[in-house]
């Protein structure tokens, strides 16, 4: 198949489009699995709920959708850290699959919660910006996904100075990198915890409103999706890293957009699955996973 | 211990007179025979998932070789016309097959990495059988699955129902003989401490595949009866729900524990078809995933060892009572 570069290029903008939301999801679950060593397998629900809180403001108030992402990653925080506090905390250092178990109940209250506040019905919103189109070249390019990819930079260059640059983030890095140590120097690692969970959920909440933006629809039950193709990014980049999130999650929005292209959307679903495979066999740790215990 | 021993050999002995007279005493209740077929199905699918986790593995997608169980046995059946009484056994094997290669990925990793391909394996397989394979397995519509046995027979549904406990109550019985077995000792060896069995001598890498087989073997011929009794497969037999009863059913009931899987299903069932009859939809979720996480929390054994704990804490019990009677 004989593909023009312009029409490489905008494939790519797609790709980048798409691997935003995902990078979100993923880095929000390292950043939680750095701290904790918790796998949160309801984060596609957190961020089903992150929609659901966008759409109900955007109905509520007609705020453009974008300014909504103060309202979603403010309540997805508070959510994020009642779970931690209620769900995972009791659990921590018990057994191995406990927090996956964990999960699956906190999958089914999610979805059903959702479902009785929001019914199951598939919604969808507009994007204020939706006919507006730019054009780079011989690309159009949607406005929304250029703010989208832009809004994605500020949050993970936020959250890169909170971690880097901040004394709190410093103590987060710490915990992550040895919670023995981290608690002897006075560092409160449950707060640590908490805060790592909050933050993780506050991503997916922000995922989640750009899932919305972008004019894809949305039910209660859709979390789990998304959450695969985070988990894959995960494994891809390597568990607990989160310049292997942005990696993995590039390569995953690219490499969608290019099945779509070649052989066909049924496949788009699948193509992560087949990438998370090939990874696996080649290095087993992720491109940047730390190597196991 | 030879006393717990028999209490526990009276107990199953019970349980199985009680599972054999109920639908007789019942008069062949057709309601209640339907309930039984799914909860003893059901049996069999979580003992599968839960035979997985003596090895230290745990599985987010067992949907996958349930359905591929129920697929596999399905097309066969129809297009060779053999009884589904031979074609579970074939579309167990398919399953076992899938298995074996999702468990040559992901033996070598930790369990979040196999929780998590797995769940995506579920997910996806789902897409593929609904639109890539529409051909052959009829899309989102699915395909007609031929009974067990004809519904012209008259009371087929009660053969179904005791030929079905038959399976179940072997399938137990052969998981009882393994976990006894030396191959047993090997699964809980890795289970405690993978570095140790190794130094031991037991290869875990072989141990836990032959585990992943086992377990989704099963877990695909648990599959295969579910289809054909119902009478029909559509792709949402790979739903993450279907994934998920087998791990509610053994958490609730005792992980790790032959009884178990057993005793969470047929508790968790009632309650679900209770809660139902009550008029919760979304509800009835709810309160599975509350329990599900009370269960973890605060009895991590599950109700298997609920007398046991009750046995234990009931001395303290006891003086508090005492305390508020003599104030």
């Amino acid at each position: 198949m004989d593909i023009g570069l312009d029409i490489f290029l905008q494939v790519m903008v797609w790709g980048l489009y798409a691997g935003c939301i995902y990078i979100l999801l993923a880095t929000g679950l390292n950043l939680i699995f750095g701290v904790m060593k918790v796998v949160n397998f309801a984060h596609g629900q957190l961020l089903m709920i992150g929609a659901y809180v966008t759409f109900s403001f955007f109905v509520l108030t007609g705020f453009n959708p974008y300014v909504l992402l103060a309202a979603s990653i403010p309540i997805l925080i508070v959510i994020g850290v009642s779970i931690e506090r209620l769900c995972f905390r009791p659990i921590l250092g018990t057994g191995k699959l406990n927090e996956i178990f964990i999960s699956i109940g906190l999958i089914y209250i999610l979805e059903n919660v959702a479902a009785m506040i929001w019914s199951d019905e598939w919604k969808v919103i507009q994007s204020p910006f939706e006919a507006i189109t730019v054009t780079i070249g011989s690309m159009k390019i949607p406005v929304d996904y250029l703010i989208i990819i832009v809004t994605t930079v500020v949050i993970l260059v936020g959250l890169y100075l909170f971690l880097k640059k901040s004394r709190l983030g410093l103590a987060v890095r710490a915990t992550s990198q040895n919670r023995k140590a981290a608690m002897l120097v006075g560092i409160n690692v449950e707060r640590m915890d908490m805060l790592s969970f909050g933050i993780g959920a506050g991503l997916a909440g922000a995922a989640g409103t750009l899932w919305v933006v972008s004019g894809q629809v949305f039910n209660p039950y859709m979390g789990s999706v998304p959450a695969v193709k985070a988990f894959a990014i995960v494994i891809i980049g390597g568990l607990g890293s989160i310049p292997g999130a942005i990696i993995g999650g590039l390569i995953l929005g690219i490499a969608e957009n290019f099945t779509v292209f070649t052989i066909g959307g049924a496949w788009k679903d699948a193509v992560a699955f087949l990438i998370l495979i090939i990874v696996l066999i080649i290095k087993p740790t992720g491109l940047f996973g730390e190597e196991a215990e | 211990m030879m006393e717990k021993n028999r209490v526990v050999l009276y107990l199953t002995i019970a349980a199985l007179v009680c599972a054999v007279l109920f639908p007789l005493v019942t008069g062949l209740n057709v309601y209640y025979l339907t309930v039984l077929i799914i909860m003893v199905i059901f049996i069999i699918f979580a003992s599968a998932w839960n035979f997985l986790t003596y090895s230290g593995q745990g599985s987010l997608g067992h949907a996958a070789f349930f359905g591929i169980g129920g697929y596999i046995s399905t097309l066969i059946a129809v297009k060779s016309g053999l009884t589904p009484y031979l074609t579970i056994f074939i579309g167990g094997a398919a399953a076992a097959a899938v298995g074996l290669f999702i468990g040559i990925i992901c033996v070598r990793m930790k369990e979040w990495f196999l929780a998590m391909v797995t769940f995506g394996f579920a997910v996806i397989i789902q897409v593929l059988v609904a639109s890539q394979f529409s051909s052959v397995t009829g899309g989102w519509d699915g395909v007609a699955a031929p009974p067990l046995i004809s519904n012209t027979v008259p009371n087929y549904l009660v053969y179904e129902y005791y030929s079905i406990l038959l399976i179940a109550v072997m399938v137990i019985l052969l998981f009882r003989t393994i976990l006894n077995s030396k191959i047993g000792l090997a699964f809980s060896a890795i289970r405690e401490n993978e570095l140790e069995a190794r130094a031991a001598g037991i290869d875990p890498v072989r141990y836990k595949l032959l585990a992943f087989m086992v377990s989704a073997y099963f877990a695909g011929l648990a599959g295969a009866l579910e289809i054909h009794y119902l009478g029909y497969v559509t792709p949402e037999i790979f739903g993450v729900d279907i994934s998920f009863w087998p791990i509610i059913y053994s958490i609730s009931g005792g992980l790790g524990t032959l009884a178990g899987p057993i005793i969470g299903t047929i508790v968790i069932t009632l309650l679900w078809d209770g809660l139902q009859s009550l008029g919760l939809t979304y509800g009835r979720f709810i309160i599975i995933g509350v329990i599900l996480v009370l269960v973890v929390i605060f009895l991590p054994r599950g109700l298997v060892s609920l007398p046991e704990e009750i046995k234990k804490r009931a001395p303290k019990w006891k003086v508090r009572f005492n305390k508020l009677l003599s104030k």
